[in-house]
């Protein structure tokens, strides 16, 4: 910490160890801080000059690996992605993501996250075989048809939508905004052909149905990411594949390798040769 | 696709709730408005009124009709409540049969009167 800092902060973090707590409780930390400091920052530095036994996940620190979702000042960010003078606070609450059980202080369980990001398959599912276990060459894909799914492929898997979740706060055996929207974002790629294989796995009691369209997901999103919309888009494929309307889209060919090719660029010279 | 067509149904029951409760409410507590169009529908609150519609084949249907609806939307609702609260395999297969049950129950209770009046 440099002597530019600006002014002390009270930290309340969430501490609670399964093994010796009852109950999880907060604890106060004052953490120096300085103009452009994370959450996580503070959360650091905590770690490393007043209490090493507290836990958090982090790795990348730049909003791309979805490991530091938290709840702060009772609303679920990533701790990476959330300045401190944000909130424009003496004091800053800090626990652990809701909806999800605790491993330790800070450290949600994202098991039940993965195991229904799981249940919806999401990959691309073909019934042909042969060219999916040897390709010969890539599926034919417009831009548009990209763009109808691209931005439910930059979920993270950081938990924040289903910690958001009303329903999921409820129904503890909930699908999630986060499967469901991967749900839609499979079922929607047009190379896939998968809806049938899906569907079950989503129209359960505790599936699609069960979304309130609350739409704390897509506020809560911090890729920006509306998984409320593909909730909504994802019904109106199951309403429409029961009702047999809409016509059935075939999956997308297989597109034939290009006749010519571009040269490729030759590797510039070293300029630097050893000695 | 069970649980798609059961929201199928919670939707198009809604609607058609929206539409039946609509002429039920027109008929039963705007009769000064449809007054000043012309119509006149009497005492339509009155015993006998009601009596007498309850004879007529289109009014018992329609109000037969309106019973079916509300039910299934109102304890299809509830029974989506309670399994989202209380969240096991069992408890939703005691769930859905007691709704199932107590559907028909209040379903026959409701229409034993018009249909006994059409019979006779």
């Amino acid at each position: 910490m440099t002597e530019d800092s600006i002014k002390p902060i009270t930290f309340k973090v969430q501490r609670y160890n399964p093994e010796k707590d009852d109950a999880p409780h907060l604890q106060e930390f004052a953490v120096p801080t300085s103009q452009g400091m994370t959450v996580l920052d503070g959360l650091i530095y905590i770690k490393e000059n007043l209490d090493g036994s507290l836990a958090f996940r982090t790795s990348c620190r730049m909003g791309i690996c979805g490991s530091c979702g938290m709840l702060i000042n009772n609303y679920p960010h990533l701790a990476c992605h959330t300045q401190i003078e944000e909130f424009n606070s003496d004091t800053l609450t800090v626990k652990s993501l809701p909806n999800l059980s605790i491993i330790k202080d800070l450290v949600p369980e994202l098991n039940p996250l993965f195991e229904n990001h799981k249940a919806v398959k999401p990959y691309i599912l073909r019934h042909d075989t042969e060219e999916m276990e040897n390709p010969t060459a890539e599926f034919a894909q417009t831009p548009k048809e990209l763009e109808s799914f691209l931005q439910f492929s930059y979920c993270i898997k950081c938990g924040i939508c289903m910690s958001a979740c009303p329903t999921s706060a409820s129904d503890r055996v909930f699908l999630g905004p986060q499967a469901l929207a991967q749900c839609y974002r499979y079922c929607a790629d047009n190379r896939d052909d998968g809806e049938r294989e899906r569907f079950p796995s989503v129209n359960t009691d505790h599936g699609i149905w069960h979304c309130h369209l609350a739409g704390a997901c897509s506020e809560a999103c911090p890729k920006g990411l509306d998984p409320a919309l593909g909730i909504q888009l994802l019904k109106r494929r199951m309403i429409s594949q029961a009702l047999g309307l809409g016509k059935k889209q075939q999956p997308a060919p297989v597109l034939s390798p290009p006749t010519e090719t571009k040269p490729k660029v030759p590797f510039p010279e070293f300029t630097v040769t050893n000695k | 696709m069970r649980n798609t067509y059961l929201q199928i149904l919670q939707l198009v029951t809604g609607i058609l709730i929206a539409i039946l409760l609509g002429i039920h409410m027109v008929l039963m507590h705007l009769d000064a408005i449809l007054g000043f169009f012309g119509i006149d529908v009497g005492e339509p609150a009155s015993w006998e009124s009601m009596i007498d519609r309850a004879g007529q084949g289109i009014w018992a249907g329609l109000y037969i009709a309106l019973l079916a609806f509300i039910i299934y939307h109102a304890f299809n609702g509830l029974r989506n409540i309670i399994l989202e609260l209380t969240p096991s395999a069992r408890t939703e297969h005691i769930v859905t049969w007691t709704i199932i049950v107590f559907g028909i129950i209040v379903f026959i209770w409701g229409t034993y009167v018009p249909i006994a009046l059409l019979v006779s």
